[in-house]
């Protein structure tokens, strides 16, 4: 029998706000951001420690606006997961006790759908992941540097699904034609290269965590993010802001 | 070549037409066996004319302008083939994880007569592919629910639309049955939601 305050614990730090005081404080839409905070909410303007939920938040929205496959977070996820498989069996331990109060009761309701809400961030940020992977596969399993940023998971899926493309192709097409046009690649010229990349240069729309270091424009240009500011600005200048955790893209 | 008007790389264009067609729609046309064999077939065609040109007395001269007109019909074409299987495999995947990545839900009879075989064999294999992938989190999640909507509820009113026999919840087992209503938890029951058994009210 875990102790009764297990599901509320404040005083752990890996563990963010209690449920009760997210609860208290959730806007009733789909909003991750608590309300009432005139610059973008704790996690946002970097004010305060981040928790791990908020972490991966963030990890999450810049997986999504970032046209390139970033790194894995496998710390934050694998603490998260952790965290989501012991939060379950508490809850299910205190619904098995008779002695559970009404009041109790009300809380394992908010805890599992905050459980729920979590589940559905961390399966949101595979999946995400998991598109930009099926989509770059075969650009992946020839680039050692994108190698480096997946999880050996998510590589051992790149690996396997430029495979089945590849042989997919061939058996569909390929082994039909003569010889000579067999190959997958022709490098001819004016012709679009077959192995898609990430297109760094799409535009993305970028918010300071903090103050940032000049970075340089494509047109010659400097560019100084003071924090809070929100520019839109191509991919590829900001990459590396991104990589040390200054920026965020919204 | 024979009477009939037809130009080099008219047959590819076809196809494209068909990917075109599909994607505004948003159906899976039938694939299009004959229409990708007839492309092929016009490739092995320019393959034979290339090598008759090339077989010429002007070995040692640049290449005839018919034989870059050739090269390029058959660099055309190719490009064609692959892109309408692309396509295809792409709607494929993204139907399956629409399913909730149930094999069995999308390789119905009526839908799997609209598959090339090959294309029977892909599905497989992705399916297989993907399973090694999710293990790794099936302790925590399961990977295939929906992402569209975060949930608000922990639970839902369903209406059931298909018998879809005795299921395991948190509750205990419920056996389904075709226009009762329940109040069920939502994770036990995402999956019969995508695949159309169960219907929120």
């Amino acid at each position: 029998m875990p102790p009764r305050n297990a599901l509320f614990d404040d005083d752990d730090p890996m563990e963010g706000p209690s449920f009760i005081r997210r609860a208290v404080n959730a806007v009733d839409d789909d909003d991750l951001r608590p309300p009432g905070n005139h610059n973008l909410g704790p996690g946002f303007g970097g004010d305060e420690e981040e928790t791990q939920l908020q972490q991966l938040i963030r990890h999450w929205m810049n997986e999504r606006h970032a046209p390139d496959i970033l790194p894995m977070q496998e710390d934050v996820l694998g603490r998260l997961l952790d965290h989501i498989r012991r939060q379950s069996q508490t809850v299910q331990l205190l619904r098995g006790d008779p002695n559970s109060s009404e009041d109790e009761h009300f809380r394992i309701v908010l805890a599992q759908t905050e459980i729920e809400r979590v589940k559905f961030i961390v399966r949101s940020y595979l999946r995400t992941r998991l598109f930009k992977i099926e989509k770059y596969a075969r650009y992946i399993a020839s680039n050692q540097e994108m190698q480096e940023r997946l999880s050996q998971t998510e590589l051992d899926h790149a690996r396997a699904f430029a495979k089945l493309t590849e042989s997919h192709y061939n058996i569909s097409v390929l082994q039909s034609l003569p010889p000579h046009q067999q190959l997958l690649e022709d490098a001819a010229a004016f012709t679009p290269p077959m192995i898609s990349e990430p297109d760094k240069s799409r535009a993305v729309f970028v918010h300071a965590r903090e103050e940032c270091p000049p970075v340089r424009l494509p047109g010659g240009a400097i560019l100084q993010m003071k924090k809070d500011q929100i520019v839109l600005t191509p991919y590829s200048v900001v990459e590396q802001l991104l990589a040390m955790g200054s920026i965020e893209l919204v | 070549m024979s009477s009939s008007t037809r130009q080099f790389g008219d047959l590819a264009t076809q196809l494209l037409l068909e990917s075109r067609r599909s994607t505004q729609t948003d159906t899976l046309i039938k694939y299009n066996d004959t229409l990708v064999r007839a492309v092929i077939r016009e490739q092995r065609d320019l393959e034979k004319l290339i090598q008759v040109d090339m077989n010429g007395d002007h070995v040692n001269e640049a290449p005839t302008p018919a034989l870059l007109l050739y090269q390029t019909a058959v660099l055309r074409n190719k490009r064609c083939l692959l892109a309408y299987h692309q396509h295809r495999i792409d709607f494929l995947r993204t139907l399956f994880w629409s399913s909730g990545a149930s094999l069995p839900h999308i390789l119905s009879p009526e839908f799997r007569s609209r598959l090339s075989p090959q294309e029977v064999d892909f599905l497989r294999t992705y399916n297989t592919t993907l399973l090694s992938y999710r293990s790794a989190f099936s302790a925590e999640l399961d990977l295939t629910a929906p992402i569209t909507h975060p949930p608000k509820d922990l639970h839902a009113l369903v209406r059931v639309i298909k018998d879809c026999g005795v299921i395991q919840t948190e509750s205990g087992a419920i056996d389904f049955r075709r226009g009762q209503r329940f109040m069920v938890r939502r994770a036990d029951v995402e999956h019969l939601i995508v695949q159309g058994y169960l219907e929120e009210v």
